[in-house]
């Protein structure tokens, strides 16, 4: 997806810098020729009339920034689902996959599954049988042949 | 506005808020010097120049929600609320930050291409 986007804004930008072209090739014709007309008529009062850009340089440009902006919107990463109900669903069944950007490659800050705490964390320890167990081993008088197994 | 209760219940990730924001700002930036150009291209003066931004902005706006909101929240409905925390953010959400950057390559434009 990363080249679509990078296509489309640079043919976009292509259209919008031949489009400005065109817009000062506008003006600069526009203005000498008023000045030529103006010192022909030698009217003193012939006011600067506002050059009005002709509709297809208009077009275009208004085209060209729509195009950019296409480009620009496409290329932006995914955005992310901001309910931790969703977001770590997601992070469940799509795994590092559903993080990647346009590269192909996973993000930066990628966190990782949230609930791998809870999957790998130790069982629960049964501290009373342990301490039962270290009561007799100690009363059989603590050699450490008699070591019991824990 | 999300109250202390209901953030309780739905618990909403922070590093994600993080980057939708993010990204949308990116955007916004960059596409606010664009619409700059175009419309100091256009010659536009006062308020058109103005309106020109609100208007592409707002489409801006609609193509992030067609293209990034609609197909993820397609599949559960929650529209934008699955990304944002309120439909506001991405609607309006850039408008002001993105003004500045607009009037300086607006006004550059219109007096490189009417010098």
């Amino acid at each position: 997806m990363t080249w679509l986007s990078n296509s489309i804004t640079g043919l976009g930008l292509l259209f919008l810098a031949h489009a400005c072209y065109s817009a000062h090739e506008h003006s600069a014709l526009h203005s000498t020729s008023t000045a030529s007309i103006s010192s022909i008529v030698s009217h003193g009062t012939s006011a600067p009339t506002v050059a009005s850009l002709p509709l297809d340089i208009s077009l275009e440009t208004i085209v060209a920034v729509f195009t950019v902006c296409l480009g620009l919107v496409l290329g932006t990463p995914e955005l992310r689902p901001i309910q931790w109900r969703v977001w770590a669903g997601k992070i469940e069944r799509e795994g590092e996959k559903g993080f990647m950007n346009g590269d192909g490659q996973t993000d930066k800050d990628y966190v990782g599954n949230p609930f791998k705490v809870l999957e790998s964390r130790p069982g629960f320890i049964d501290i009373r049988k342990q301490r039962k167990e270290f009561a007799e081993w100690v009363r059989e008088g603590g050699g450490t042949s008699a070591a019991p197994k824990s | 506005m999300l109250t202390e209760r209901e953030l309780q219940i739905s618990p909403i990730v922070h590093e994600s808020v993080v980057h939708n924001t993010k990204t949308l700002t990116t955007l916004h930036n960059l596409t606010a010097s664009l619409f700059g150009v175009g419309a100091g291209i256009l010659g536009l003066e006062s308020y058109l120049g103005f309106l020109f931004y609100l208007a592409f902005s707002l489409l801006t706006s609609a193509l992030v929600y067609v293209f990034r909101v609609l197909p993820g929240s397609a599949k559960d409905g929650a529209g934008t609320k699955r990304y944002f925390r309120g439909s506001m953010e991405l609607w309006t959400g850039g408008l002001v930050e993105g003004l500045s950057g607009f009037v300086l390559t607006w006004t550059l434009f219109y007096g490189l291409v009417r010098a």
